[in-house]
């Protein structure tokens, strides 16, 4: 206790909502970079698609906005000099959209990542690849939800 | 609204008429052929009748070769459009015609020859740089390169790699022969590129001593002349194709004026396909047709008059019910359930005989679809693009039931905004902050943030109701097909269960004091279960009239259980939603936190666009996946019977011009 004492409420704080804007990051930022590959593929072989393309690939990217979000909101609500427990109970909310975003960025990376097949092949059907997509993008929110109703339910 | 009831047609006519009679029948639109080889295998007319032949495959061709030119004309004479701009309307009777088809066909087939002769010019131009590159070594030497020596003289070009110095190249030769001399043409980081020369006899000697050399003689056959001359002469030749093929641009580009004539023919070509498509599905003795198909039944009056004036024999019957699973299914719909075509269309048409479920569905999605969006903003962008894509595009079938569904999802989200006083977010609140002002926002009536739990209430209330309703049509159902008691076992028993349920909640939360209330409501549940228990028993058969109660029991619990709580998605998003807004409003107004500058409102506009372009985008597609969802397997597992197929006639279908109605 008297270590996380030496370190403060406030910078326990700042590293949960650094990690909300980050964590999600990384995840929005393999996810969209994992889609993004998949349709250079595409495109060098159809320059047409690319419109398609590039709308299946910024899908994950919602997760590093949330994270952001979550970062914006837990940044407000940071006072200087706040006790520990404060700042463990900002923290604790960061995690879900932290963790959630990141891993769910990934996965809907490579969801997007074989959508983009759909489209390849089948360009008719590619919005069906797009809901596909979408089934994954709840876990995120529901991740951001726990993390707003938390965070507004802290008191400081 | 419902399933249409359709009739089967049984048709024969007299061949002199087919041509127009199928004219005629793609104009009405409404008679899907059958294959009637399959209806008449086993009877005794089988032997006399042959399937008809059709031009399908020639068509198909054509079609081709026509699509194809119009691409080339839309690749290199690009016709600039307007970004909503109606495909061009004609008379069905111009699309049955077919003048100028045959002179539309030589024209593609001119552009084609063009675009092939770009292709091999484009090919030789890829051969002749690589010529020239090859060649760059040999620049410096002034022997022609099918030069191979002299009477008593033999002299080869060839490449050493570079890890070998000339030096040692030189000493081996000359260990060989000292006439010989192996002289460098030209150095390069990875090979030296060299002439050899030695007596005629001694040649073989020569390639042995510098095979450990990896010596690779060069591979200059076929040209003549020295090789500054073989390049000149493939730039000359270079500059004569890019001449030529710029020609075949132009010629091309000429052609563009044909681009409406082609399209036209196009689209001739396609019914001409539809209507070898049907021809295919036919049979036929030398003089009569024979037909067999699918009407439906409100358009039997109009059909029978037009089968008269070809002097026709037919019959049209009703389905029996074994036939059911071959009977194709339209959905009659008036404007406002047809915007649920996309739904049903994305999961399954019902089957024949069974219910059609969009007007059931269609109240539930808009609401469902406005409480998740539930933005005013939001949805006037939704109202104006429906409404300018109606009026510019003039859309047709799906496009149109797709507008529909966004005007409606549109207005559904604008009187969900008002209610939670939802406008771009904040955004009038924020504003007015950034002036100074300390007004708390536009009134609403509940706010998914300040009033999350009632809104989680709320929404697994309209999810019960939701349910409720595809479980009476299932009721409805059974009790027709005469299960009744199956109905009353089964839905009945689950709503005498939600009865004792509500009667139980009523006395905890509000009438405390009346334990008679409890104890009736714990007895109307029992009765509900005993009721499910009888309803599973019975339909169980063997060692299963044991198990079954238990699974049934575990299965209502947890699909009611699941079932509810995944309605807690329309709170999820409505506030998902609003936050994500809400927080991109305030960071557009950060800069002007001291008051506003122009520099502060220019950045408070950019953020304020990307953001809510952001997340207007993510949410349209988000709510209707998940709006989606709830219909099609929470709603549609209580009711719905899939597997229907579609309703395809023989009519118009065209790709670059409406036909006019």
């Amino acid at each position: 206790m008297d270590f996380l004492n030496t370190i403060g409420g406030y910078a326990l704080g700042i590293l949960g909502a650094g990690l909300a804007a980050f964590m999600a990051g990384i995840g929005s930022a393999k996810g969209t970079g994992i889609a993004g590959e998949a349709g250079a593929g595409l495109v060098s072989e159809d320059p047409s698609k690319f419109g398609k393309a590039m709308i299946l690939q910024v899908i994950p990217g919602t997760q590093g906005l949330y994270g952001f979000v979550i970062w914006f909101l837990a940044f407000n609500k940071l006072v200087p000099g706040m006790t520990v427990a404060q700042g463990l109970q900002v923290l604790g909310a960061c995690l879900p959209i932290a963790i959630g975003g990141m891993i769910s960025g990934i996965a809907q990376g490579k969801v997007a990542a074989a959508s983009i097949n759909i489209l390849a092949k089948k360009p008719d059907d590619w919005s069906k690849g797009m809901i596909l997509c979408i089934t994954v993008e709840f876990y995120a929110i529901l991740s951001l939800l726990a993390s707003f109703m938390m965070l507004n339910g802290i008191s400081l | 609204m419902a399933i249409v009831q359709m009739k089967k047609l049984r048709l024969l006519a007299v061949r002199d008429s087919k041509e127009e009679l199928l004219k005629e029948l793609i104009r009405h639109g409404c008679v899907e052929f059958a294959e009637t080889e399959d209806a008449l295998t086993g009877s005794e007319a089988a032997a006399f009748v042959h399937r008809e032949s059709s031009e399908l495959s020639k068509l198909k061709t054509q079609h081709q070769t026509l699509v194809h030119a119009i691409n080339l004309l839309d690749t290199y004479a690009p016709k600039k459009t307007k970004l909503l701009s109606a495909k061009p309307e004609l008379e069905d009777r111009v699309l049955l015609d077919d003048t100028g088809l045959a002179g539309a066909l030589r024209t593609a087939e001119t552009l084609e020859g063009y675009d092939a002769r770009i292709k091999r010019i484009g090919a030789e131009e890829s051969r002749l740089r690589s010529v020239i590159e090859s060649l760059q070594p040999w620049l410096s030497l002034d022997l022609p390169l099918n030069f191979e020596g002299t009477e008593r003289c033999s002299a080869v070009t060839g490449s050493i790699p570079a890890r070998f110095p000339m030096e040692t190249v030189s000493a081996a030769i000359e260990a060989v022969d000292e006439e010989a001399e192996i002289f460098s043409v030209h150095e390069e980081k990875k090979a030296h590129y060299v002439l050899l020369v030695c007596m005629r006899e001694k040649l073989a000697e020569m390639q042995d001593a510098l095979r450990p050399f990896g010596f690779t003689a060069s591979a200059l056959t076929g040209m003549t002349g020295t090789a500054r001359e073989c390049q000149l002469n493939a730039e000359q030749e270079l500059k004569q194709l890019a001449a030529e093929k710029e020609n075949c641009v132009h010629y091309i580009i000429d052609d563009a004026v044909h681009r409406d004539e082609l399209k036209l023919a196009a689209d001739r070509v396609n019914v001409k396909m539809s209507l070898a498509e049907a021809e295919e599905r036919l049979c036929g003795t030398d003089s009569v047709l024979v037909m067999e198909g699918w009407i439906p039944a409100y358009r039997e009056q109009e059909l029978n008059q037009l089968f008269e004036r070809f002097g026709c024999a037919w019959e049209t019957v009703e389905p029996e019910e074994d036939e059911y699973p071959r009977v194709p299914v339209k959905l009659e719909n008036n404007k406002f359930t047809d915007s649920m075509n996309m739904v049903t269309n994305m999961y399954s048409l019902p089957a024949y005989g069974s219910v059609d479920a969009n007007p059931l569905m269609a109240p539930f999605f808009i609401l469902f679809y406005g409480l998740m969006m539930a933005d005013m903003g939001y949805g006037l962008i939704m109202i104006l693009a429906a409404l300018v894509a109606m009026k510019k595009i003039k859309p047709k079938a799906g496009t149109l039931s797709f507008c529909r569904l966004l005007l409606y999802g549109g207005i559904s989200t604008f009187v969900m905004g008002a209610l939670t006083g939802g406008f771009f977010g904040d955004a009038p609140k924020v504003i007015a902050g950034m002036f100074g002002s300390t007004w708390p926002g536009l009134p609403h009536l509940f706010s998914p943030v300040e009033n999350s739990t009632q809104v989680l209430y709320g929404a697994m209330v309209l999810g019960m109701i939701h349910l409720n309703t595809g479980m009476v049509v299932n009721f409805v159902q059974r009790w027709k097909h005469g299960d009744k008691l199956g109905a009353i076992l089964e839905e009945g028993a689950q709503w005498v269960i939600l009865v004792g349920g509500l009667l139980l909640i009523s006395q905890m939360m509000l009438f405390k004091e009346a334990a008679m209330l409890h104890n009736i409501g714990l007895g109307v549940i029992g009765l509900g279960v005993a009721m499910l228990l009888i309803g599973a028993m019975r339909s169980a058969t063997g060692i299963g009239k044991l198990t079954a109660p238990f699974s049934c029991i575990y299965n209502t619990l947890t699909g009611w259980f699941g079932d509810v709580l995944s309605y807690s998605r329309i709170m999820a998003l409505m506030l998902a939603g609003g936050v994500v807004a809400q927080v991109f409003n305030t960071i557009a107004a950060m800069p002007s936190a001291n008051g506003v500058t122009p520099v502060s409102g220019i950045i408070f506009i950019v953020v304020f666009l990307i953001g809510h372009a952001l997340n207007f985008a993510l949410n349209l597609l988000g709510c209707f996946v998940h709006d989606l969802r709830l219909q099609c397997l929470e709603f549609f597992g209580k009711f719905y019977k899939d597997g229907g197929k579609p309703f395809e006639p023989l009519r118009i279908r065209t790709q670059y011009i409406n036909p006019q109605e």
